[in-house]
C-alpha cells in the first residue's frame, strides 16, 4: 500500500510540472489556434534567469522567482513580436506559425549553447534537502513547494481569466477573435497579454524545474510531454491542460510501476492515442465546430 | 573537361588503393635494411578532440625517443609518422592509406575515438597492417556482429561490456553483496552491454538481481523506477549510464530513502558530477580505466610533465600501454614485417601502467586486464568530494 501511495505522489509531482508548462501551450492555442513550440525555449531561459537571479539575490527565493517570471514573460512577448506578429499581419496559414515557432526554439537553444555554454548548471541549495517522511513514504520539500506554487500560479491565472475585464476579452477572443475585434476588443493587446502570462508561467515552471533537476540548454525537450498532456486534456482548455498533465504523470508512473518501466512511454502514449481517437478534442477540449 | 578530370582522379585513386592492397606483405620497413622502423600514429591534432590527440602523439614521440636513446629495437632506430585525423572518420581512412602506402609503417597506434577506429578496418585489412586503438571502447571495433574478429584491429582499453563484469565481480567478491538492482538506459548500447555482463557475472557468482528497471536518455524523473527498486531492497544499485542521469537518479534515490550502495563505470566522471550530486554519491564505487593516484601511474605522469610542462590526459597512459604492446610484438616477431607483428600481438603479455595487458586471439581486446576501482569519498580537509583509488581489479 505504501508503495502505491508513493507512486501516486511521484505521479502527481511529475504531473504538476507538466501542468505548469502545458497551460502556456493551451493559452496560446486558445487564441491563435497554433501550438507555440518555442514555449520550451522560454521555459529553458526562465530556468537560467532564475539561476542568475538567485546569484544576485542569494537569500530571496521569492524575488528570484518573480524575476524569472517577468524575464521569461518579456522574452515570450519579444518572441511574439519577432516570430509571430509579422506572420499574423500577413494572414499566414497556421503551418507557417508552427515552422516559425520551431525555428525560434532551435535559435534559443543554440543561443544559450553559444553564449552560456552546453554544460549543466546546478541551483544552489535553498531548501532543506531532507525529505518529509511518513512511514515508508517520502516527499521532497521541493515537490511540496512545486505543487503549492503551481496551484497558486494557476489559481491566479484562472482568476485573471474568469474575473477581470482582460480575462473576459481573452475568453471572447478564444471564442472568436474576429468577432471580438468587431466588437471593439483590441486583439493585439490581448495577444500581448496572453504571451506575457504564458511566458511568466514558463519562467516559474523553468525555475522550479531547474531547482528540482538541473539546468541545461535542452530542458525545453520536456515540454514535448507537456504539449501532449495539453492535447490530451484538450488544447485550448486551461482546466483540460491541468487535468491532462496530472493524468499523464499518473499514467506514466503507474504503468512504469505496475507493468514495465521500459514500456512507460509506449503505454502512456498508446492510451493518449486511444483517447484522442474516441474524443479528438481531448478530455475537456472544445469541439472545433462549436468554436468557429 | 570536368569529366576528364574526374576520370583521371578516379584512376589515380584506384591505383593508390591497389598499391595499398599489396603493400603490406613486404611493404613494411624492409627487414634486411638498417633503416629506422616506422611506426604510424593517427588521431586528432586539430578540432574538438585535439587536446587528447595532441597528448597522445606527444607521448608516443617521448616513448620513441626513450627507446631510441637506449639502442632501439632489433638493433634499429624507431621513427614516428603522426598524421592528423581532425576527429573525422574519412580523414582517418585517408591517413591510414597514406601511412601504409607511402610511409610503409609496420603498425599504427591510435586513433583516440571509436568512430575513426571503426572506419579504418577495411584499409587495414587490405594493407595487412595492424592498428592498436587507445581509448576506443565500442565492442564492434575488434569483434564484428557475427562474432568474428577484425583481423587487424586491436585495442588496449577495455570495452563497455567488460566494465559490467568487473563491477559485478567487485560487488560480489570484494564487497560481498548478494542482491543487486539495475537501473539502465534502454536506448544506449553502452548501458545495455554494461548491464548484460553485470547480470551474467553477478549471477554466476551466486548473487541475485532483485530489480531491473529502464528509462530512456533525456528522462529527468526516475522515482517510479526507484520506488520499485526500493521495495526490492537491494544491497547495490548498478547505474551504467552517463553523469547527468547518474546525478539526477542518485539524488532521487536518496530522496526516497534508498540507502543501497551505488555503482557505475567510466560514464560517471565529469566536472559537474559532484556539484550536481556529491552527497548522494558518497560511498559509491565506479569502474575506471585507471587512477591518477595509482603509484604505478605516477612515473609516467612526472616524465610527461617534465618534458611538455602540462598534465597529461588519459590518452597518455593508454597510448603508453599500446606502444609497450607493439614494442613487445616487434621483438617477439624478430622483424619489422607487419604481418609477423600482427601475428605476435596476441602472443605477448605486457605490464602497462593501466594494468597487465594480454590481447585475446578471439577478441583482440585486453583480456583479464585490471580496471581501477574508485570510491567517491568526502575529503574532510578540503570539504570536497573526490575519487579514492581502492584497488586494481580484473574480471575472471
Amino acid at each position: 500500500m505504501s508503495v502505491f501511495l508513493q507512486q501516486l505522489i511521484n505521479g502527481l509531482s511529475i504531473g504538476s510540472i507538466y501542468a505548469l508548462m502545458a497551460v502556456g501551450y493551451s493559452l496560446v492555442y486558445s487564441i491563435l489556434n497554433f501550438s507555440n513550440f518555442a514555449h520550451g525555449g522560454v521555459i529553458m531561459l526562465g530556468a537560467y534567469i532564475g539561476l542568475y537571479a538567485l546569484h544576485l539575490l542569494p537569500n530571496s527565493f521569492l524575488g528570484a522567482l518573480v524575476i524569472a517570471a517577468f524575464g521569461a514573460g518579456l522574452i515570450a512577448v519579444v518572441l511574439e513580436k519577432v516570430a509571430y506578429s509579422p506572420l499574423r499581419k500577413r494572414n499566414a496559414p497556421s503551418l507557417y506559425f508552427i515552422i516559425s515557432a520551431m525555428g525560434a526554439s532551435i535559435f534559443l537553444e543554440n543561443l544559450v549553447i553559444a553564449t552560456i555554454g552546453p554544460t549543466f548548471k546546478t541551483y544552489p541549495q535553498i531548501f532543506n534537502p531532507v525529505p518529509f517522511t511518513f512511514g515508508n513514504i517520502s516527499v521532497s520539500r521541493i515537490d511540496v513547494l512545486m505543487f503549492v506554487i503551481a496551484a497558486i500560479s494557476l489559481a491566479i491565472l484562472v482568476f485573471i481569466i474568469e474575473k477581470t475585464k482582460v480575462g473576459l476579452a481573452i475568453r471572447a477572443c478564444s471564442y472568436s477573435s474576429r468577432g471580438s475585434n468587431l466588437m471593439g476588443v483590441n486583439v493585439n493587446r490581448i495577444i500581448f497579454v496572453i504571451f506575457l502570462l504564458g511566458g511568466m508561467l514558463a519562467g516559474v515552471a523553468g525555475m522550479l524545474f531547474g531547482m528540482k533537476y538541473t539546468v541545461y540548454p535542452q530542458i525545453g525537450v520536456i515540454t514535448n510531454k507537456s504539449f501532449i498532456a495539453a492535447v490530451f486534456g484538450g488544447l485550448g482548455s486551461l482546466p483540460g491542460a491541468v487535468v491532462g498533465s496530472l493524468l499523464l504523470g499518473l499514467i506514466e508512473t503507474l504503468s512504469s510501476a505496475y507493468i514495465a518501466s521500459q514500456y512507460r512511454d509506449l503505454i502512456a502514449f498508446t492510451l493518449l492515442i486511444v483517447v484522442l481517437v474516441i474524443r479528438p478534442s481531448g478530455i475537456m477540449g472544445k469541439i472545433t465546430e462549436d468554436k468557429a | 573537361m570536368k569529366r576528364k578530370l574526374a576520370l583521371f582522379v578516379s584512376i589515380i585513386m584506384v591505383l593508390l588503393l591497389a598499391t595499398t592492397g599489396c603493400g603490406g606483405d613486404k611493404g613494411s620497413s624492409g627487414d634486411a635494411s638498417k633503416d629506422p622502423i616506422k611506426i604510424g600514429w593517427i588521431g586528432s591534432l586539430t578540432g574538438d578532440q585535439a587536446p587528447w590527440g595532441k597528448c597522445e602523439s606527444q607521448t608516443v614521440q617521448m616513448l620513441i625517443d626513450e627507446t631510441n636513446a637506449s639502442g632501439g629495437v632489433l638493433g634499429r632506430q624507431l621513427e614516428l609518422v603522426a598524421l592528423d585525423t581532425k576527429g573525422d572518420a574519412n580523414e582517418a581512412v585517408n591517413a591510414v592509406k597514406r601511412l601504409v602506402s607511402q610511409d610503409k609503417v609496420c603498425a599504427i597506434l591510435g586513433p583516440n575515438a571509436s568512430a575513426q577506429a571503426l572506419a579504418i578496418t577495411g584499409v587495414l585489412e587490405s594493407a595487412k597492417v595492424s592498428d592498436i586503438a587507445t581509448v576506443a571502447t565500442n565492442p564492434k571495433i575488434t569483434v564484428k556482429d557475427d562474432g568474428s574478429v577484425n583481423k587487424y584491429n586491436f585495442r588496449v582499453c577495455f570495452t563497455d561490456p567488460y566494465q559490467g563484469s568487473v563491477a559485478a565481480g567487485y560487488a560480489a567478491d570484494i564487497l560481498k553483496y548478494k542482491k543487486a538492482a539495475i537501473l539502465y538506459d534502454v536506448a544506449s548500447d553502452y548501458s545495455q552491454g554494461f548491464m548484460q555482463y553485470f547480470i551474467e557475472t553477478f549471477e554466476k557468482k551466486g548473487g541475485t538481481i532483485v530489480a531491473k528497471e529502464a528509462f530512456k536518455a533525456g528522462d529527468t524523473d526516475f522515482r517510479p523506477q526507484l520506488t520499485k527498486i526500493k521495495k526490492a531492497n537491494p544491497d547495490v544499485i548498478l547505474m551504467p549510464y552517463y553523469y547527468k542521469e547518474v546525478a539526477l537518479s542518485a539524488n532521487q534515490a536518496r530522496d526516497l530513502g534508498i540507502t543501497a550502495t551505488l555503482m557505475g563505470g567510466d560514464g560517471w566522471p565529469s566536472d559537474t558530477l559532484f556539484e550536481m550530486a556529491g552527497k548522494s554519491l558518497e560511498g559509491s564505487y565506479l569502474v575506471n580505466h585507471f587512477d591518477y593516484n595509482d603509484p604505478e601511474v605516477k612515473p609516467l605522469t612526472e616524465a610527461y610533465k617534465a618534458k611538455y610542462g602540462t598534465t597529461p590526459e588519459i590518452n597518455c597512459y593508454m597510448v603508453h600501454d599500446a606502444y609497450k604492446v607493439l614494442l613487445a610484438a616487434i621483438e617477439k616477431a624478430g622483424s619489422a614485417d607487419s604481418q609477423a607483428i600482427t601475428d605476435a600481438l596476441t602472443k605477448v603479455q605486457v605490464k602497462g601502467v593501466t594494468g597487465t595487458i594480454k590481447l585475446g586471439e578471439k577478441t583482440h581486446n585486453p583480456e583479464g586486464k585490471e580496471a581501477a576501482i574508485q570510491k567517491i569519498v568526502l575529503n574532510p580537509q578540503t570539504g570536497e568530494y573526490e575519487y579514492k583509488f581502492m584497488q586494481k581489479y580484473g574480471a575472471n
